[in-house]
């Protein structure tokens, strides 16, 4: 029984916290490129590279908790 | 907006320091509960003995139900780390709860204090990880094969870096958005009591941050400890 509970919570915070680090890093890399390409002055190349990072990273966390949710 | 009246700025302003204190009440205030909680600490560890008493009684039904709780989630090798995660859980409640006393001001709904302990949660289980896994814990960083180390290590640290920010921007938001609504209230209707729902929520709101904040650091020291396995 208390082990259950341990899980269940685990889980709830798990996923309750996935939706949030998804929107971070797709504007974390955004910002983050912005940044680069103001100080490489490369203008809008580094933007988009970062903002692909960003949202491959996000969607990385989306697969990584499907195949965690598979294995409970 | 600015809080309209705290007790410890013209408490400061005794020494001539206001003008500080005013500007940066989160640090006066955050030395006020590290104050409060280690005269709690104190008390409660000054006559240990094997029969507890009163506040020994208190401080062991939060201490080891909260060890149970999270060796249950990281398995046995976290309990090494308990007691640091246990210290963020009181210093975190106990700051939120400061936010419901007039002319206090609550530590944790500055950016800067959240920005802190979300950075030394997220550090410690790098740390761990570290201790536990040796350098493998650092190839599970670099994805599959060398050849795709460019593209996985700039995605990896960005997820890492997403979890500090969205463990600061949570506690923050949820105790500045409370002191925002509870002056916004006060100002509009505090003659007929108008913040005093908001304030009775917040009461819930504190706790329930205070344990998402146990719960998300732990959940991330449970990552790195099973780790490439």
């Amino acid at each position: 029984m208390k082990k259950e509970t341990g899980s269940v919570f685990r889980e709830l915070g798990y996923f309750a916290s996935l939706g949030m680090s998804v929107a971070l890093s797709i504007f974390l890399g955004l910002f983050l490129g912005l940044w680069l390409d103001k100080k490489f002055d490369t203008d809008p190349v580094l933007m988009f590279i970062g903002l692909a990072l960003g949202i491959a990273a996000g969607f990385s966390n989306i697969v990584r908790a499907g195949k965690k949710g598979r294995k409970f | 907006m600015g809080h309209p009246y705290l007790i410890l700025t013209s408490l400061f302003g005794m020494f001539g320091l206001d003008g500080w204190a005013a500007k940066n009440p989160h640090v006066v205030y955050m030395w006020l509960a590290m104050i409060i909680l280690i005269f709690l600490g104190w008390l409660g560890g000054k006559s240990i003995s094997m029969v507890p008493k009163k506040a020994q009684n208190v401080f062991e039904v939060l201490i080891s139900g909260l060890e149970d709780f999270m060796v249950t989630i990281t398995g046995d090798e976290g309990r090494k780390s308990f007691p640091l995660v246990l210290t963020i859980f009181i210093f975190v409640l106990f700051g939120n709860l400061m936010g419901l006393v007039p002319a206090f001001f609550p530590p944790t709904a500055n950016i800067n204090t959240t920005l802190a302990l979300a950075f030394i949660a997220v550090a410690w289980s790098h740390v761990i990880g570290i201790q536990l896994h040796g350098v493998k814990y650092i190839k599970h960083f670099l994805g599959p094969i060398p050849a795709m180390i460019p593209l996985f290590l700039p995605i990896e640290i960005i997820g890492h870096t997403a979890r500090v920010l969205s463990l600061t921007f949570r506690l923050f938001g949820n105790m500045a958005g409370h002191e925002l609504v509870t002056i916004i209230l006060l100002t509009l209707g505090g003659m007929f009591l108008a913040p005093l729902p908001v304030m009775a929520l917040g009461t819930f709101v504190a706790l329930v941050q205070a344990l998402v904040f146990f719960l998300l650091s732990t959940m991330y020291i449970a990552g790195a400890i099973e780790e490439a396995h």
